[in-house]
């Protein structure tokens, strides 16, 4: 995950918890910029490298809302990325269709990813929210058995 | 590329034929609009304009007024000028989307050809449809005639679209009365009238890839207060932005607007305070009181409804003994909404003169000279005996028992 | 028009996100999927309108915004005319030499959901589609006023349970059919309409670049599964849509200016629709006895509908 997640802004702010200015600096018009810096074209820049002003919701977390969480295991995913393109909330992580692994800044603990994995045991399971990801990993399950109809 | 219209010096126009060709000569790029009863001939004349060459721009025809303003928000966030026109039902229907508008700060230019408000439907002049935007957060000026209808729409863009104002603008004109009368109108030439303007710069565009933004936000509880104080703001302070457009418009062309316009006002005893074709019609009434007897009466017209010109108003007025504002709208269980605004301006004066209120012409009923001369009589008994004598609030022109409202508490 | 790669899903998954998330909706709900393929669709510059709803209410609350492109919201109702009028100033623009950069390829979406697609915002959409603006109206058809509680919209579904329309005592939930939008759309000669669903992603994914790339206005209707309305777990998602797609609740299929009707997916076993309903809350009163002729009726209607889109697409009219 390293030099994916690596801008400094990422996670710090709860929403809801940023500082409350006064009419004289509210934003004209309510209006919202996505970035602090013009850029060419955004979608031939990978989010890691884009300068997201402090308006965008990218530098806030949502990770307050799980009370579960999903584990991913390396070992055993085959980069379908059935889970990166059913998140909805932008939290599976893919480069040059590796999958590398889950935003937890972001991550809602909604589970869809789970159910979608194909493999056998899942790389990708849920675990309370407390679960050191680690230990998770030393308690996968093995491969289910084809149930004899 | 547009064809340019060579004008005459002078022009004989009706309002709405004017106001067309100030849209035309602005340049506008994006004209979404619907026909409606008596600002129709706006869009019918626009759309000749386009059908000949005249036009750059894009014309959109929608499907209802509130899709007309609609579309203008869509096209002013995408970075460009932008302007249509209504009146009465449509101002109604559109009216979630004028709050919108100016929420965002769009400067959008909307003609509003006045005209009363249904129920009953009535297609002729009063200011139901002015007043009821008057919390609609947009500059609001008033002409009073066909060339003002056509000056103001070259100011309102130059306002609208300053930098310290970005705030839409309503140019506002008697439905019939004056936007179906052909009057002498002395335009500026095509050259003159978009150089006036000037090119639209825009601020905050769709358009700008580069810099992608989002508007229409909600806001909760912790950031609505402040960003609706900041609009306020934005609008109370364009006075000074609008003071400038108007000298620079008296530069170029010797015609000199005031956001309050007062006639006889120096030594006046008496004063009428009235917007629309009114105005004219009491400017020639208390002429004739002057000339014939010997009465001393003025007319004040706060050109600017919006921003409300709370301090021009005291000045004009701060001398005045009886001053009756006249409402073409009715106010339906309260004081005519300009009586109250004038009143709240006044109270906070050492002089607070007698104040009374008029609700007059609706649905295009007739205001004539000998309204106002009565008008003006009325005022001057009040100020010789130093109290109001009659009901503060009642109602010039109509038939029927007399109908008035309230007795002062104020004696000599 | 600049398309991804959707070859496969891993393709895909190369591109660069514009839909960020810390938005405001619901664990597991199906309009961020649908967006995010959207979005991920093209690489062209978007300038995307939406309609008071679930999107817009989660996704730009001050001081906050999750959209990476040019978003504007402005009322319950105008999405569409939004996108409109923005487009119109495209053109106007690009006519007089204004724009920053007239060369960028740029692509005009507008999203609503059911409630303002098909009530309250139809007039504002049938006059931008048939003025023939060049967008996409795609509707998050979620089958109720989710923002506001879960109302009754003219996309509900006969039988469900909303708000307003409740299944109680002596009522069976909605008694009105769901209207048919794609139909309405087509024919307002909208050159393509179709309607997808994200459990089958490379199909939507296709759907959205044939829309896109398709001058005028057109409209997709896509189903979004609302787990908090239709009431199921957050992470059956895409097992409801699967659900939906496979008894042909939800027929998957698209209409070409108005006569070329291609179904795009056939399950290879057709559900019957009681497995549907019944992993919905919304649908459980439909399993009491008295209710029975309610579920005949959804299946009978299923099978009448399909029966119609094959006729139609073999007779290609």
């Amino acid at each position: 995950m390293k030099g994916v997640l690596a801008t400094d802004r990422r996670g710090v702010r709860e929403l809801g918890a940023e500082e409350l200015v006064g009419w004289d600096e509210v934003t004209q018009g309510v209006v919202l910029n996505s970035f602090d810096i013009e850029l060419e074209n955004v979608a031939h820049i990978p989010p890691e490298e884009r300068p997201y002003s402090d308006f965008n919701s990218y530098t806030a977390t949502v990770a307050s809302w799980r009370v579960i969480k999903p584990v991913y295991n390396r070992d055993i995913c085959i980069d379908c990325q059935n889970c990166w393109v059913w998140c909805p909330d932008t939290s599976i992580i893919s480069r040059d269709k590796q999958m590398l692994g889950i935003d937890y800044d972001h991550c809602k603990g909604c589970g869809v990813c789970v159910e979608v994995c194909p493999t056998n045991p899942k790389s990708l399971l849920m675990f309370a929210e407390a679960e050191d990801p680690e230990a998770a990993l030393a308690k996968w399950p093995e491969k289910k058995k084809k149930e004899k109809k | 590329m547009a064809e340019k219209m060579e004008l005459n010096d002078v022009e004989v126009w009706d309002g709405n034929y004017a106001a067309a060709q100030a849209l035309r000569q602005a340049q506008v790029d994006v004209v979404a609009a619907y026909p409606i009863t008596p600002s129709t001939p706006i869009v019918e004349n626009y759309g000749a304009f386009v059908a000949n060459g005249y036009v750059d721009g894009e014309f959109v025809m929608v499907e209802s007024e509130h899709a007309a303003m609609s579309g203008c928000v869509g096209a002013a966030a995408a970075g460009g000028r932008v302007a249509t026109a209504t009146s009465s039902q449509g101002f109604m229907l559109m009216i979630e989307v004028l709050y919108q508008a100016s929420g965002m700060r769009l400067p959008i230019v909307l003609n509003v050809v006045n005209r009363a408000v249904a129920s009953p439907l009535n297609v002729r002049g009063d200011h139901g449809d002015m007043y009821a935007g008057r919390d609609s957060g947009w500059v609001q000026l008033d002409a009073f005639n066909a060339q003002e209808a056509y000056d103001l729409n070259l100011c309102a863009f130059k306002i609208a679209e300053d930098i310290n104002v970005r705030l839409p603008a309503m140019v506002h004109q008697d439905g019939f009365l004056t936007s179906h009368t052909a009057q002498n109108v002395y335009p500026l030439s095509d050259d003159e009238a978009y150089a006036f303007i000037g090119d639209y710069k825009p601020v905050d565009e769709m358009l700008d890839f580069s810099k992608p933004v989002t508007y229409g936000a909600q806001t909760e509880e912790d950031w609505h207060y402040e960003h609706k104080a900041k609009q306020h703001r934005a609008l109370m302070d364009s006075y000074v932005v609008i003071d400038r457009v108007f000298e620079e418009f008296k530069a170029k062309t010797g015609r000199e607007y005031k956001r309050v316009e007062s006639y006889m006002m120096e030594d006046a005893e008496v004063a009428i305070v009235a917007l629309g074709s009114t105005v004219e019609t009491a400017i020639q009434a208390a002429q004739e009181l002057r000339d014939n007897e010997g009465l001393k009466a003025g007319v004040v017209a706060p050109r600017c409804f919006r921003p409300f010109p709370f301090n021009e108003i005291r000045d004009v007025l701060a001398n005045v003994k009886a001053v009756a504002v006249l409402d073409r709208s009715c106010p339906m269980g309260a004081m005519g909404a300009l009586f109250n605004e004038i009143s709240a301006a006044m109270y906070t004066t050492p002089s607070r003169p007698l104040i009374t209120n008029f609700i007059y012409g609706l649905g295009g009923r007739d205001f004539s000279l000998d309204d106002a001369k009565h008008i003006f009589r009325e005022q001057k008994g009040h100020a010789d005996v130093g109290y109001i004598t009659t009901p503060i609030q009642q109602f010039s022109g109509l038939r029927g028992p007399k109908l008035g409202f309230y007795e002062t508490k104020r004696s000599k | 028009m600049a398309i991804t790669s959707i070859k496969n899903l891993k393709e895909f998954s190369t591109v660069n996100e514009r839909f960020e998330g810390a938005h405001l909706l619901c664990p597991g709900c199906a309009h961020s999927m649908i967006v995010r393929e959207l979005m991920n669709a093209t690489d062209d510059n978007l300038v995307i309108a939406t309609n008071t709803g679930c999107l817009e209410v989660s996704t730009a609350v001050y001081p906050y915004t999750s959209w990476d492109t040019s978003w504007i919201h402005i009322g319950f109702e105008n999405a569409a005319t939004a996108a409109a009028g923005a487009e119109a100033m495209y053109k106007a623009r690009k006519r007089k030499g204004t724009l920053k950069d007239p060369d960028a390829p740029v692509k005009f979406v507008a999203f609503g959901g059911d409630g303002s697609t098909y009530d309250i915002g139809f007039q504002w959409l049938s006059g931008a589609v048939e003025r023939g603006h060049d967008f996409t109206y795609i509707c998050l058809d979620n089958e109720n006023y989710a923002n506001t509680g879960g109302q009754r919209s003219s996309a509900t579904p006969i039988g469900a349970h909303t708000t307003t329309a409740q299944a109680g005592r002596v009522s069976y939930g909605k008694k009105q059919k769901k209207k048919d939008m794609v139909a309405i759309m087509a024919a307002h000669g909208a050159p393509y309409v179709a309607q997808l669903a994200p459990n089958k992603w490379k199909i939507m994914a296709k759907g959205f670049q044939k829309a896109l790339e398709t001058e005028g206005p057109c409209f997709i209707n896509t189903v979004s599964a609302c787990t908090t309305e239709w009431k199921f777990d957050p992470k059956d998602t895409i097992h409801i849509t699967d659900l939906a797609t496979d008894t042909l609740m939800f027929p998957i299929y698209e209409i070409i200016d108005g006569h070329e009707l291609n179904i795009l997916y056939r399950p290879k076993n057709v559900l019957p629709v009681e497995e549907y309903l019944a992993a919905q809350g919304r649908y459980k009163h439909l399993f009491k006895p008295e209710n029975k002729h309610v579920i005949e009726k959804i299946q009978k209607d299923i099978n009448d509908f399909w029966e119609y889109l094959q006729r139609r697409e073999e007779a290609r009219v």
